[in-house]
């Protein structure tokens, strides 16, 4: 059997369970890497160019912890998801980047998932990557559907039940969210970012639970059903040119109206789209009034800062319903 | 209507000629000043921390025509991948939001370049007879090409002059001369002239200058104030540059021969391929190309200018740095932070590394 490594980074948050059936039905298995930890952070850091973004250097250093634990590595260059839209170029040059920075790693699947090239293409690269382990073309398209159906599944339990990726990964669908969930408070808090920030503790310092243990009750991006999603970006910042960008502005914007008591931001240092489209999302909340919060992690960032930050601005939020009711 | 747009190394001459031509009176088209520190503080005060520096510069030079009076400006868009899609949008919230009462017009640099350009002058000048219109930005462009023409003799010369800056000197001298010209004939006389006047300025001709090549991202690779003019100070170390990318390089191919069917980096994209093999933004795709492309023409050394946290670049950075080509590489990350002594120093120690390469037979 053969084993497909995983890295447990960037693009894992989103299509996960998708990879996971379709390389399943293929009879190969899968390996993911274990979270983030300091070893894996630093090994990322050491290879690529300082001013690489952190969870490029993450998946680098989740790639480098799989060497040895599978014959092949799933690195996808995912270029468009839709029409006229984009991904960062460091989404889509990841293959290369990976390919070129860790020599001594397996085989590296790229297939290049491009929608502004056509059907032809896209299920061309699919193919090629299916048949590395099958020579049944049915049985890869068959293997294709089966993934398509598990990642509209997992869209929908999240956005249906309110849970956040992680949870639906694992299948623990309660537990920890619900139960700190709006015990104390009425305090409506919505975090926003990139899933692989925000789900990833280590790089984070656990942002979300922190923010439950204030009494906040917290509501992500991937609660927000897809169709609202585009719709609430286009309302705000027009066409829009990148796909990871609807769940960051999409999301801020439809939980902006619905009147949440706060927004925090949650970004990377020197990310590219992010540090064009918040600023849409920030010009809005400062329109409506709402709190907002923007804050910057890299590899140097200290849980420190970050708690005192965010018990200020809980804080403020607070007094301000006292003052405002 | 008063028409501004960003200051973008030699295009306002084209601008001016093309408006001249049409008939436009000299309040019509605001030509923005050079950039300078001024320009570089109000685009990093107005923009958002982390945006890019064309994005700053450009912003800052758009405050500047708008300080001057314009109330139409010109920006270009792109689609997708990198922050250039943004830009116009970006920029044009701000400039409401400083209360400048401005419109802006856009020229689509990434598709239908051809098609935005007629719109874009169209929209203009109103009701101007078409072959006018094409006639002017002829002109326009006759400009672009002959200034890139004498800048490449310009780029031989410094290396080996005797004394330095004169073809520099030269070089501001044709810049004016082409700019006041108002015909193409006139354009074509002052450049025969000026190569003329270039290649009498006495050389050194025992000299083998080193020879680097400069690429990187368009704007910072051209617009001398966004690299602190690299190649100036590595013609005064006596470095002969090469650039590939040019404004009329991109002007001959995104606006007419591209349309035929012909890519300007055919070439330079299959010596990326065995690292990249498809387009990750920007001019990401091209730097590791062109890296390899020097190495293979025998340079001695490559600049490579990117702007802080450009994303094509910096996929461009990563990779280079494992190519089979071993070449030195003087990665140059401009943003409003860079100091030019500081370049200064780490170009030094670039041209001694190169020299004592050259001595040694490459093996370093």
């Amino acid at each position: 059997m053969i084993k497909v490594g995983i890295p447990r980074a960037l693009l894992y948050y989103q299509f996960y369970p998708a990879w996971k059936t379709f390389f399943e039905r293929l009879d190969a298995e899968v390996v993911v890497s274990p979270p983030t930890n300091k070893t894996m952070l630093n090994s990322g850091i050491s290879r690529a160019v300082a001013d690489t973004c952190l969870p490029v250097k993450i998946l680098l250093g989740h790639a480098i912890s799989l060497i040895g634990k599978c014959d092949c590595l799933f690195i996808p260059a995912v270029t468009s998801l839709g029409e006229k839209t984009y991904n960062c170029s460091k989404i889509i040059g990841l293959p290369n980047i990976a390919r070129a920075l860790i020599p001594e790693s397996p085989i590296i699947l790229d297939p290049e998932i491009d929608l502004e090239k056509g059907r032809y293409y896209l299920y061309h690269n699919i193919y090629k990557t299916g048949h590395y382990f099958i020579s049944n073309p049915f049985k890869i398209k068959k293997a294709v559907e089966a993934a398509l159906e598990s990642n509209f599944a997992y869209r929908r339990k999240m956005s249906d039940f309110g849970i956040t990726p992680i949870q639906a990964i694992s299948g623990n669908e309660d537990k920890n969210f619900d139960r700190k969930q709006g015990k104390e408070s009425s305090m409506r808090i919505a975090v926003i970012g990139h899933p692989y920030v925000l789900y990833d503790n280590y790089i984070n310092h656990n942002l979300i639970s922190k923010l439950q243990l204030m009494g906040a009750n917290v509501f992500v991006p991937e609660m927000v059903p897809e169709a609202m999603l585009d719709a609430a970006t286009t309302r705000l910042a027009g066409e829009a040119h990148w796909s990871f960008e609807n769940d960051i502005i999409g999301a801020g914007e439809y939980y902006l109206e619905q009147k949440v008591d706060g927004i925090v931001n949650l970004s990377v240092f020197g990310c590219g789209p992010d540090s064009m489209m918040v600023k849409f999302l920030e010009h809005r909340a400062k329109e409506l009034g709402v709190p907002f919060l923007p804050l910057s992690i890299d590899e140097h960032s200290s849980e420190g800062a970050l708690l005192t930050r965010l018990e200020a601005f809980v804080d403020m939020v607070k007094r301000r319903e006292k003052v405002c009711v | 209507m008063r028409v501004g747009f960003p200051h973008f190394s030699t295009v306002y001459i084209t601008a001016k000629a093309v408006a001249n031509k049409l008939g436009a009176s000299d309040d019509e088209l605001i030509i923005p000043p050079p950039m300078t520190q001024k320009t570089l503080d109000l685009g990093v005060k107005y923009s958002p921390a982390e945006a890019c520096l064309p994005y700053k510069l450009t912003l800052g030079s758009l405050i500047e025509a708008c300080e001057l009076g314009a109330d139409v400006l010109i920006q270009a868009r792109g689609t997708g991948i990198c922050r250039l899609g943004y830009y116009a949008k970006d920029q044009e919230q701000m400039l409401h939001d400083l209360g400048y009462n401005t419109h802006f017009v856009n020229l689509d640099v990434s598709e239908h370049k051809i098609q935005s350009l007629k719109q874009l002058v169209k929209d203009l000048t109103h009701d101007a007879p078409l072959p006018k219109i094409i006639s002017a930005v002829f002109f326009g462009i006759s400009k672009l090409f002959a200034l890139d023409k004498i800048e490449k003799v310009v780029q031989k010369t410094r290396a080996v002059e005797i004394e330095k800056g004169e073809a520099n000197q030269i070089y501001r001298e044709a810049i004016k001369a082409i700019d006041e010209a108002m015909e193409r004939k006139e354009v074509k006389k002052i450049t025969k002239e000026y190569i003329g006047r270039l290649n009498q300025v006495p050389i050194n001709h025992t000299a083998n200058p080193l020879k680097v090549g400069v690429f990187g991202e368009i704007y910072v690779v051209i617009e001398p104030f966004a690299n602190m003019d690299i190649e100036v100070e590595l013609g005064k170390l006596g470095v002969e540059v090469h650039r590939t990318m040019t404004l009329s390089r991109w002007v001959k191919y995104s606006l007419f021969l591209n349309y035929l069917g012909m890519n300007e980096w055919r070439g330079v994209h299959k010596l990326a391929k065995p690292y990249v093999d498809h387009d990750v933004g920007g001019d990401g795709w091209e730097s590791v190309g062109e890296k390899v492309l020097y190495a293979r023409k025998g340079y001695d050394g490559v600049v490579h200018i990117a702007p802080f946290t450009c994303m094509p670049e910096i996929v461009a950075q990563n990779i280079m740095q494992s190519t089979r080509e071993n070449m030195p590489v003087f990665a140059l990350i401009s943003d409003e932070q860079m100091g030019k002594q500081g370049m200064l120093t780490r170009l030094e120690a670039f041209v001694d590394l190169l020299e004592f390469r050259r001595r040694n037979g490459k093996r370093i």
